[in-house]
């Protein structure tokens, strides 16, 4: 599996060999992952290196991939079903790389040292809560792409992921799951981290007394990127602008003047920041929807037809033995930089402060209406005054852009889907929360 | 299609040369230092709308380890080498010795076999014709897949011969909903018996959802294989077991109905991904994990093991080279019991009849455990009647293992799928028969 060579030499055999379309990826990386349970934690240093092609003509085409340096002497599969169509070169607009990607990986006593101080930070923000297990990913890569339409283009990631799960003191509490992302690990603060836990456990342990509610609902960035990302389909892909159709009003807008989403595939300081998508195509900050107007839809080259100027660098491929495929680079609802997270619930006078989803939100196949498993606390006067769990938020997808009141400035990024979807704390009116049966 | 590669790939590595290395970084007597080798391959066909045609995914590496105290470093490769031994035996060393031993040979075998499976390309018309032969017109869309793999554990102090896994997997999506599972074989058979599963889909497609019920259920073979490896296997690995404890006090602790007796055979799975040894070379042993409803051998990979002595290794499992062992199940057994399926059926007017179950889910904190049956019938006349749409059973763990009340003697091959604990994807097989459960909730 270590055929020595390189992905020129592939390109070349394979164009040589008669195939018109021919593509040829290489990525190498290395991470330091470690999972830290409490009676036992394993440090993995992995070096990942693989190559893959996509080759074909008019009628047929194959997918090959393999692990260690591309081998030009393999044997082909034969190919199969479909013809393939590969992009054309298109140049990019200047690219700074961050400055960070060099960073070294944190190292195996940081990583215990960081895990400890988060089960002892938890332990004091509520006294007897456990962290059951974590698992702490930081990595960096490196990308090469080929093909015979002349797209040349290297990308670099740097990427550290966390998954944490921790469970309260409670014969009653439930595990609560965090998962987030950096460029960086040794971004991951324990103490902020073990506070968002506490808050978790602690709304996780008391099931709400009211069968149904209404208020102003105050969504934490984790509980809007959710919706957001489960109502996909109408920002992303050719069928968007027709399903969003349903959602126009007299005025012409989807939601309110304060909705605008942005798709921006090399946002400054973002987890996937990149000068180029999965495809070798530039990738570039796209207006989704404008104050509430929807603009265009998030669509990669040969999504667009004839108008390849809506054409974005939007295809998402992970690795090696990924194909792309269209996807959020960093999906985002714009926040409001003159407005901080705790004026919005200092200003609540009597709703709902909701801070995670305990599943997927369920949007119904026409777009009309959506519930999301949510849990929170209830708020008066700006202070917490109980907490809500097991509860749906629901309500018509219109009333949900429309009602968005106000935004914060904590935009904050969630993994989903590969991609990153964000949002700051939002403040929007018009919705339920139900009690779960 | 095998070719003569696949055999064993691994047969040229010098085994007394790797575990000499390996004994310089387990310095310590308590201390477990081995290599993963690893080769596997997938070749997919994907609906024929969809380029490209024909994909192939191919795979070698290893990965050191040294297990010290509770303690595991791991160091993975995607390619296979003395040099890249040697390095990841640097990566996980605590100390290496001033002058260590030569590199040792780690020749594996060349795959030069051209990538095909012409069982793959042909499935899809095989499987048409099953389907006309119900007389129902339905467009799917077919992603197939042959997965084939090779592994070999190198120890200090064992080496394990080559194991190897050869099996399919089949995505169906319908207009209606999406069908997948694994199968030993593309072949009439499996098509014929994946044709009747979509059939009944399709049958059921609009049927209502049943009101809440409390009376008599009937399980059928798939539906009872996911809900012991939901409710049985994962409450039963070491790891869940330790959210609440140390796993040794589960032992002898009831957990469910005394008609249950529960196994964890991996030797005797379909003959394509039957196993010797677990993926760290240790034996696989006929694991009891209930016997009458007690606990009598929780799942445990080595690290669990050397915990306890009463705890046995050799269920140990890897998603990938890349990722630690962690216990897991790969073939579950029920043992079968008396009743006939017409001794099954009685009394069960009004009753449902769950044939497959398609997802569940255990909460290893609260024990809350929920399984979903993508459609059911109706029990009528001692036989099912009527379909009904899909539908949830909930409740507690061990009031719902409680709550079976008979078992079918005819056991068979069923539920074959992929679990997917922790984000690690592994293939899992069972064996079992239809079961009765009667007073467990199943709601719409």
């Amino acid at each position: 599996m270590n055929g020595g060579g390189s992905i020129a030499e592939v390109l070349d055999r394979l164009s040589r060999s008669g195939w018109r379309e021919v593509e040829a990826f290489h990525k190498k990386g290395r991470s330091r992952t470690m999972r830290f349970t409490p009676y036992s934690d394993t440090t993995s240093l992995r070096q990942e290196e693989g190559w893959s092609v996509r080759a074909g003509d008019q009628r047929r085409s194959f997918f090959y991939a393999a692990s260690g340096t591309p081998d030009p002497g393999v044997p082909w599969p034969e190919a199969d079903g479909a013809g393939l169509r590969l992009p054309s070169a298109r140049p990019g607009s200047p690219w700074s790389a961050p400055s960070n990607l060099d960073a070294p990986l944190i190292g195996e006593g940081e990583a215990r040292g960081f895990f400890s101080g988060l089960a002892r930070e938890l332990d004091n923000e509520l006294a007897g809560a456990r962290l059951l297990s974590g698992y702490l990913d930081d990595g960096s890569s490196e990308s090469h792409l080929l093909s015979s339409r002349e797209v040349a283009t290297t990308v670099r990631h740097r990427v550290a992921s966390l998954h944490l799960e921790a469970v309260g003191s409670g014969t009653e509490s439930t595990g609560v799951v965090l998962d987030i992302a950096e460029r960086d690990a040794r971004r991951f603060s324990p103490a902020a981290l073990a506070r968002r836990l506490a808050d978790l456990i602690l709304v996780a342990e008391k099931r709400s007394s009211r069968s149904r509610d209404r208020g102003e609902l105050l969504l934490a960035p984790v509980v809007a990127s959710g919706l957001l990302a489960a109502l996909s389909d109408l920002w992303i892909g050719p069928n968007a602008r027709q399903l969003t159709v349903p959602l126009i009003d007299r005025n012409g807008r989807i939601g309110s003047p304060a909705l605008t989403l942005i798709d921006n595939g090399r946002l400054p300081g973002s987890v996937l920041e990149a000068p180029f998508d999965g495809e070798g195509q530039p990738t570039r900050k796209i207006v989704l929807v404008e104050q509430g107007s929807f603009r265009q839809p998030l669509l990669a080259w040969w999504q667009c037809g004839s108008n390849p100027k809506l054409a974005s660098g939007c295809s998402l491929r992970p690795g090696w033995r990924d194909l792309p495929r269209p996807s959020a680079t960093h999906l985002y609802l714009e926040p409001d930089r003159t407005v901080r997270a705790a004026e919005l619930i200092q200003n609540l006078t009597r709703g709902y402060y909701l801070i995670g989803l305990d599943g997927p939100p369920r949007i119904h196949s026409d777009y009309s209406r959506f519930a999301a498993p949510v849990r929170g606390f209830a708020i008066a006067g700006g202070k917490p005054t109980g907490t809500v769990a097991r509860v749906w938020l629901v309500g018509s997808v219109s009333t949900l852009l429309n009602g968005i009141v106000s935004k914060a400035r904590d935009l904050t990024f969630s993994a989903i889907g590969g991609g990153m979807v964000g949002s700051p704390t939002v403040l929007v009116k018009g919705l339920e929360l139900r009690q779960q049966t | 299609m095998l070719g003569s590669m696949s055999d064993a790939p691994f047969t040229q590595l010098d085994t007394a040369g790797i575990a000499r290395a390996l004994s310089q970084i387990a310095d310590r007597p308590s201390d477990l230092a081995d290599v993963f080798f690893e080769r596997s391959e997938t070749i997919e066909l994907p609906p024929a709308s969809q380029a490209p045609g024909f994909r192939v995914w191919r795979e070698a590496g290893l990965a050191v380890r040294l297990v010290r105290e509770g303690r595991s470093w791991l160091a993975g490769r995607d390619h296979i080498g003395p040099r890249t031994f040697n390095d990841a035996l640097r990566r996980v060393a605590r100390a290496m010795p001033r002058a260590p031993y030569p590199e040792p040979e780690l020749a594996a075998e060349p795959w030069d076999e051209a990538p095909e499976a012409s069982e793959v390309l042909t499935f899809p018309t095989t499987l048409t014709r099953a389907l006309r032969t119900h007389h129902v017109d339905f467009s799917i869309d077919l992603t197939l897949r042959r997965h084939r793999r090779w592994t070999r554990v190198v120890g200090t102090q064992l080496a394990s011969g080559t194991e190897s896994e050869n099996f399919y997997s089949c995505d169906v999506e319908m207009p209606w909903g999406r069908y997948g599972t694994l199968l030993e074989a593309f072949d009439g058979e499996s098509a014929e018996d994946l044709a009747r599963r979509l059939v009944n889909l399709y049958r059921a497609r609009d049927a209502t959802p049943p009101d809440a019920w409390r009376g008599v259920s009937i399980l059928g073979a798939s539906a009872t294989a996911i809900l012991l490896h939901e409710a049985v296997a994962h409450a039963l690995e070491a790891d869940t077991l330790a959210h609440s404890g140390h796993p040794e006090a589960a032992l002898g602790v009831r957990m469910g109905s005394r008609l249950l007796d529960v196994f964890d055979d991996p030797a005797s799975a379909p003959e394509g991904v039957k196993r010797a040894a677990d993926d760290e070379g240790f034996p696989v042993v006929r694991r009891c994990l209930l016997r009458s409803g007690v606990i009598e051998q929780p799942l445990c990979d080595t690290a669990w093991a050397r915990r306890s002595d009463r705890l046995t290794a050799g269920a140990g499992r890897r998603g990938n080279r890349h990722l630690a062992p962690g216990p897991r199940s790969s073939h579950l057994e029920l043992v079968p019991g008396e009743l006939s399926r017409q001794e099954l059926f009685a009394d069960a007017e009004g009753g449902l009849y769950l044939p497959e179950a398609d997802r569940g889910h255990l909460d290893p904190i609260t024990s809350e455990f929920a399984l979903h049956f993508p459609y059911g019938h109706r029990i009528s006349h001692q036989i099912p009647g009527e379909p009904i749409g899909p539908c949830w059973l909930k409740g507690g763990l061990r009031d719902l293992l409680d709550k079976i009340c008979g078992i079918g003697a005819q056991s068979k091959p069923a539920g074959a799928g992929w679990c997917a604990k922790d984000g690690i994807k592994l293939p899992v097989w069972a064996t079992c028969p239809e079961i009765r459960v009667e007073g467990v909730e199943i709601t719409p």
